[in-house]
This record gives C-alpha cells, structure tokens and sequence, in this order.
C-alpha cells in the first residue's frame, strides 16, 4: 500500500425523499494535503462525507480511490479501505471505557481467548497520547465533558491509520487551546502524506490550517476543488453563500432604567452554583459568556425550575417567584428555553412543523374538554413561521427534514407563538450557517426590541459581541464579572478571559 | 477500605444480594426452616430455570430490545424435546438436542426478520409469540406428552449432593458462560455497543444486523434450554409450559439493574433478581398469602426496581457534573 492516497468523488448525486441533497457534485483529495470542504448548513457536506465514507451509497457517481474505482457497502468498507472519519453526531458508547470505545471493532480475542483489556487500554493509551491528551483509557465514556469525547474520537479515528481521514466539525466543542494541539497533528499527519478532508463553520481555523478547498451551496459545486491561496475570507464567504457578509452595526443601548425582567439574587443550586446574582431587564440582550462546562446550561435548567435552588431566590418582573417546573416556567412567568441540542430537548423531529411550533400554546389553544383544533393552532403559527422566513414546503412538513437552519427557526418559532417575555437562548447558532446565524442575530435584536429579556448562552465570542448588550463571564458556576458590550471586538475578547483567568490569581 | 466497598455498593448486584441476605435472614426468623437443606433445594430448583428464563430476556433488553417470545419459545422447544422422546423415542440427549436447535432456529428467525425489515422487536416478537404458541398447541392438541424416560425424569427430581440439584448444574454453566460472553467476547461486546448506541456501533464497523441476530439465537437457545429443563422437572411435556415465564423474564434483569433502553446489564445481578423472586414466592407460602399475589408483587418489584435503576441514574449524572 503506497503512503498517500488520493481520493476522488465524481458526478456524486444523492437524492432523499423530497430533497435533492447533491447534484453532480465533484471533490478532489490529494495526498499531503488538508483539504477544506466548506458551505452553510444544508449544502450537502455531512451528506457527502457519508457517502464517501460508505454510510449511504450515491444515487449517481462514482468513488475513485488513487484512480481506480471503490464501492463501499458501508463504513467498514471504508475502513477496510483506509478511509476514516469523525462524524459531526457523537458516536461512542457511553457505557464503555475510553479504550474500548477506541478500539470498538478491532477487540481481538477468539472463543477461548478473551479479550485481553490491558492490550486494548495499552493500545489506547498510544492514540490519546499522540493528542497530547492526559486520559486513563479506562475511563468509562459518560463520564467525559463534550471536549473529551470529541478528542476521543479523533484519537478513534486517528487509530485506523486511516490514509484518508475526514473531520466533520471537529472542533466545535474545543477549546482554543484543544484545536491548536489538533491542527499540530493534522499538518504532521499531512506532512506523512495524509489526505486529510476538514469541515467547520469557523474560518479563521479554515484558512489556518487548510491549503485546498471545495466549497457546496444548495447541493451543488460552488467552486471545484482548488487551491486555498489567493481566496481571502471575503471570498470563501461569498462563494458559500452567495453574496456578501453583513456585519451588524446596532448602536449601543443603555436599558439599566429599564424593568428587571428576570432577576436571580445570591441563588446557589443544586447543581453547584454558588452566588449567582444576575438581572436581565426588559428589552436587553444579555450574554452569559463560558467555556463549555462553566455551567451556564445547567443554571438556565434551574431557572426554568428542572433542578432546585438551594439559596437565594428567583425574581420575574420583580415579583418573587417559585417556579416549580418548565410548564409553570413556561405558562406562569413567561420563560422560554431555545436548546443548544436541538435534535435532543428542542424540537420532536419526527413531527410537524405545525405539531412543533404550536406545542407551547396548545395549552392555551385547547377548548372546552382539551379540544385542539389544528386551524386554532395554525392561526396563531402561521405568521410566526411566515415571519421568521422559515424554509418548508407546508406547516405539514416532517421537521427533521429540514436544514439545521430551518430547525432553530422551529425552536425560535415556538417560542414566539408563546408570547414569552423571558427568552434563554442556549448556543442558537452552532452547526448553523453564516446566513441564517446573521439572521437569528437580527431576530434576537428585534425580539428584544419588541421588549422581550433575552438571556443569551454562547461560547461564540464575535457571536456575544455582536448581539450582547452587557456580557456576564461564567467560571466554574460562579458569575466572574460582568462587561458592558463596546463592541470592540479585541477589547472585550480580552476583558472576557482577564475575568475567566482571574481566578488562577485569586 | 471506604473505597473498596463504596465501588461495591455501586454494583449492579450488591443491592439484590444484600436484599437476599437480609430477607433470608428475617424470614428464617419467623420460619428457621427457611433455611433447611430441603427448603434450599425448593428454591435452587426454581431459580436453576427461572434463571434461564431470565438469561434469555436479558440478552435482549442488553441490545435495547425486548421478546415477548421467549415463554412460546421455550414451550416449543419443550413440547419437541418430550414428544421426540415419546413417539418416535430418540434418546434424551438427542431429543434435547433437536429442542436446543428449534429454539436458536425460532431465534435466528425473530432477529432475521427484526434486522432485514426493521420493524420493532416488540411487533415481531409479538406476532412469532403467536406463531410458536400455535404450533405448540397444534402439535400437541393442548395434549402433555408423559412419555418422559427415567433418566431425564432423574436429572430433573435428584441432587448432586446436599441440597444442589442437577438442574442447577447447566444453569451455573450458562451464568459462566453468559459472563464470560458479554464482558470477555466480541459478540458480546457488540451487544451491549449496539443497545448502547446503535448508530456509533454501525459507524465503527460493526455489523448491526448480524449482532441482533446473533443476540436472538442465544435469547432462543437460553429459552429453549428453560424450557427443557421444565420438562425434565415436571416429569412432562406440558404444552402451557412458557405461558407464565413473561412477567418474570423483564423482572429479574431489571432487579438486577439493567437498563431497559438497553447498553447495560448484569449477569450476577440477574441472577440474584431471579434468587429474590424465589425467596418471594417461598415466603408468600410460608406466611400463607395466597401464591396467585405472586404476580401482583412481581409487578411492584418491577415498578421498584425500574425507579431505584433511574434514581441510580440520575444521581450518576448528577456527580459526574459536578466533578
């Protein structure tokens, strides 16, 4: 087997009931090279590394492996064939140890030779080291954060040995630090002769580490595979979707005479909040700034009654409140959660868009003896949905065949059919893409302006400075400090982790 | 010391084998013959197939499953085993043989049909529950067969010594070997990967399909095993054998701390899940509550059981956030 491996889609066409998902789409991967793979939610990209990855078969095209012509029947095929991936999805077993996991179909043993779980953990070891990762094998997976489990299964992927290794958002979950330990393993695995495929939202990584590019948009070839040189942000942008990025530029507003909508006093939690003081007032965006596991999940959960307060108390428009529930949260106080999981705690996929935007309201909606009827529901959807610009043939559509994009719609959608008048909004814009996330943004200005209190949860730095009015630093379930927003981008970056960081002085 | 035993008290099986001391105890209280040698064997020959019956379920619960079939199985798998023996007299050994076989066919046929069409296992399961059962009855005319030779009537009605019966012997090996299976095998291993995450398994390269094929022979190997055994402690092939074995089978897996979406489960908690219905059903004779509750409190384990399996659940999420 020769060292690099070039690989080769041609003319692929893929179709899904209702959905043309690609369209004569072509992609071309040296050895020795990072290619990036590049186009807004809904492109065609995680539909094109499952077909070259052996999870659906194309309708139409042809798979070329160093020129000769593959067929994989399904991943193990393409594994057999050195073709590896880490796919968008989690994909470990929770209950099994990190090495395990690891080493999940390559176990060893026979019917009278167990499985010997020293060599596998040993092997493990090797993979998570070469991450630069301080990790017992043993492990049991549940018990990893996000980060972890995704460098796990870097380290899964990247024990295949695989010549050709694709990243579905590999970094969404790490830290600046986690992702600069993984472009310095992916330029060597490069430098071996590696065709190494890279699909992210964030740019900035893109044009660091990447030296080709095939951009999609709406399941078609944007660009054929190129070269990155000579294509500037400006240029990726465009060709992704097709015109220009549209920076925001709301002036500042000062909302401090405004009416505390949602008012947390020294509130301690189960969950281990300790002294949390935190107001949002009617009309103001205000950013809890983390990185992922400060708790800042966890504490809209306990506002929204899920897990209890152990101290101090919860103030809706400046009355004390005791919120027993989500539905007390919901139809009492007016709260509403937009997920930052989507698929798992926002929206029913495999219902409608009508089933999905109206269930916040059913409860108001129902009539004598809990009737609902779907034109009382659809009457009160309908503008929403018209509004928020929501791409779906009908309010009959089944919502997990929508685009990412589509779906955070739905989520938000429900929430304004509600009328609520707290919004938590949870991570609104990770997997999706530059063009809905600027309109998600002016969405959030608008509601706002409307006089909805907005609690804003992100890990997306140009995202909180340019939504944010005041930005709230969380560390290890405590408040750290709070910042008016200048929307000085270099400023507040480095006043946001002066205030993470402190703690290591204090 | 502290650490040690706070990772027992986080077992699956220290909760039910705690129960088994502590109710053994108070029960022997109020009845010191609890504890005779004879009393021991009633309740080792109940648990020695109950535990097969068990077995049998929990190797589909372990792949996010469940198989309503197991009790027609079983009987099936019976019937064959006492009618073989009886009409056209085939030694024991073979007869068991042809019902083991019948068995893992109805099984390779549940996970076949569940794999290929992708229907739920309950509505497979649910219609071959149908199917068996009626073969069962239609072979039989609802007929026992009491042709069963002296040999396997023994096997059944006799103890190796003291109070261990014989049938307790192949339920120990299947114990073993279930262990062994699912924590040292890579069919096991896959097993649980696919109940713990299906999608993830596929992607690493496992094959679906063939894993919750291979988890439905086994599940109808261990029922027709059961139900073989039943034969030989009767002393006939009764037709109704398997028709009471449901209830029992999600009992004693989820006592012993599985998870019924699957991913998890344990063997030697199983098994004492099955030692904990037998010490219910004796002490509902000893203290003369009529024996046809026994369901009633089987359901209220179940109930019991599936609560502390969430708590358990939510506390370990609980402390792993936190930490």
């Amino acid at each position: 087997m020769s060292s690099t491996l070039s690989l080769e889609a041609r003319g692929i066409q893929k179709a899904f009931p209702g959905v043309l998902a690609l369209q004569d789409v072509t992609l071309t991967m040296r050895g020795g090279s990072i290619h990036a793979l590049l186009g807004e939610n809904g492109a065609g990209k995680s539909t094109l590394i499952k077909i070259i990855t052996g999870v659906y078969r194309p309708d139409d095209g042809e798979l070329r492996l160093n020129g000769a012509p593959v067929r994989f029947e399904g991943p193990r095929d393409a594994i057999a064939a050195g073709v590896g991936v880490v796919h968008q999805e989690r994909n470990l077993i929770p209950r099994f140890s990190v090495g395990e996991n690891i080493l999940l179909e390559r176990l060893g043993g026979g019917l009278m030779r167990p499985i010997d779980y020293d060599a596998v953990h040993t092997e493990a070891r090797r993979w998570l080291e070469v991450l630069e990762l301080d990790l017992d094998p043993r492990t049991p997976v549940s018990q990893l954060n996000v980060a972890k489990v995704q460098l796990v299964e870097i380290a899964k992927a990247l024990s295949l040995r695989s010549r050709v290794l694709l990243l579905d958002e590999p970094t969404a979950s790490l830290t600046p630090q986690e992702a600069e330990v993984l472009f310095r393993l992916l330029r060597k695995l490069r430098d071996e002769g590696a065709s190494l495929l890279f699909v992210s939202h964030k740019l900035e990584e893109v044009q660091q580490i990447c030296d080709e590019v095939t951009v999609l948009r709406d399941g078609r070839n944007a660009c054929p595979s190129r070269p990155m040189a000579g294509l500037g942000r400006q240029d990726l942008v465009r060709l992704m979707i097709g015109r220009n990025e549209q920076i925001p530029d709301w002036p500042p507003s000062d909302h401090s005479r405004s009416e505390r909508m949602l008012a947390l006093k020294n509130v301690s939690t189960a969950l281990g909040h300790v002294d949390i003081d935190l107001t949002v007032r009617r009309g103001e965006i205000v950013g809890l700034y983390g990185l992922v596991g400060a708790g800042r999940t966890e504490l809209a959960k306990c506002i929204l009654g899920l897990y209890p307060l152990t101290v101090g108390e919860i103030e809706i428009a400046g009355r004390p409140e005791r919120i027993a529930g989500v539905a007390d949260a919901i139809h009492r106080c007016g709260i509403g959660y937009i997920s930052e999981d989507r698929k798992q705690e926002g929206l029913i996929l495999a219902h409608t868009v009508l089933e999905n935007a109206g269930i916040t309201i059913w409860r108001k909606l129902a009539g004598r003896f809990g009737l609902l009827r779907d034109e009382a529901v659809r009457a009160h959807v309908s503008p929403v949905i018209a509004e928020l610009e929501v791409r779906a043939p009908s309010l009959a559509q089944i919502v997990g065949n929508l685009s990412g994009g589509n779906q955070q719609k739905i989520s938000v959608a429900k929430w304004l059919a509600a009328g609520v008048r707290i919004l938590i909004v949870d991570e609104p814009s990770v997997g999706i893409d530059i063009k809905t996330k600027a309109y998600i943004h002016e969405l959030l200005r608008r509601l706002a302006d409307q006089g909805t209190a907005i609690l804003l949860i992100t890990s997306d730095m140009p995202e909180m400075i340019t939504v944010a009015d005041r930005i709230v630093v969380m560390d290890d379930y405590r408040i750290k400090g709070e910042l008016a927003n200048s929307r000085h981008y270099t400023q507040m970056g480095e006043g946001i982790m002066a205030l993470i960081h402190a703690r290591d002085a204090a | 010391m502290t650490a040690a035993f706070s990772r027992f008290l986080r077992t699956d099986w220290f909760g039910p084998l705690a129960i088994i001391v502590v109710a053994s105890i108070g029960i022997s209280i109020f009845d010191p013959s609890f504890l005779s040698p004879f009393n021991i064997q009633i309740l080792l020959l109940a648990a020695s197939v109950n535990c097969l019956i068990a077995m049998s379920q929990m190797v589909i619960i372990a792949i996010g499953q469940m198989n309503l079939a197991i009790g027609a199985i079983g009987g099936l798998s019976a019937i064959c085993f006492a009618g073989l023996m009886q009409v056209w007299g085939f030694p024991p050994i073979l007869a068991a043989a042809a019902g083991l076989a019948i068995g893992v066919a109805a099984g390779l046929i549940n996970g076949y049909l569940i794999a290929r069409t992708g229907i739920s296992a309950f509505i497979i399961t649910l219609a071959s529950l149908s199917i068996f059962k009626g073969a069962d009855l239609g072979i039989t005319r609802a007929q026992p067969f009491y042709g069963i030779p002296v040999s396997v009537k023994a096997f059944g009605n006799t103890t190796i010594f003291g109070p261990i019966p014989w049938l307790a012997l192949p339920t120990a090996t299947v114990v073993a070997g279930m262990w062994y299976l699912l924590y040292r095998q890579r069919i096991g291993r896959y097993i649980l990967a696919v109940g713990g995450n299906a999608n993830a398994a596929e992607l690493s390269g496992i094959s679906i399909a063939r894993t919750v094929i291979s988890a439905h022979a086994i599940s109808g190997f261990l029922a027709a095993l059961a139900g073989i055994m039943l034969v030989a402690r009767l002393q006939l092939g009764q037709p109704s054998i398997g028709d009471d074995w449901l209830i029992l089978s999600f009992a004693a897996p989820v006592i012993g701390g599985a998870a019924l979406s699957g991913g998890h489960v344990s063997v030697f908690g199983t098994l004492f899940g099955v030692v904990i219905v037998a010490i219910i059903t004796q002490a509902l004779v000893i203290f003369h509550i009529d024996p046809y509750f026994v369901e009633v409190v089987l359901g209220l384990l179940i109930l019991w059981a599936v609560g502390v399996n969430r708590l358990r659940e939510v506390r370990f999420q609980n402390v792993t956030r936190a930490a």
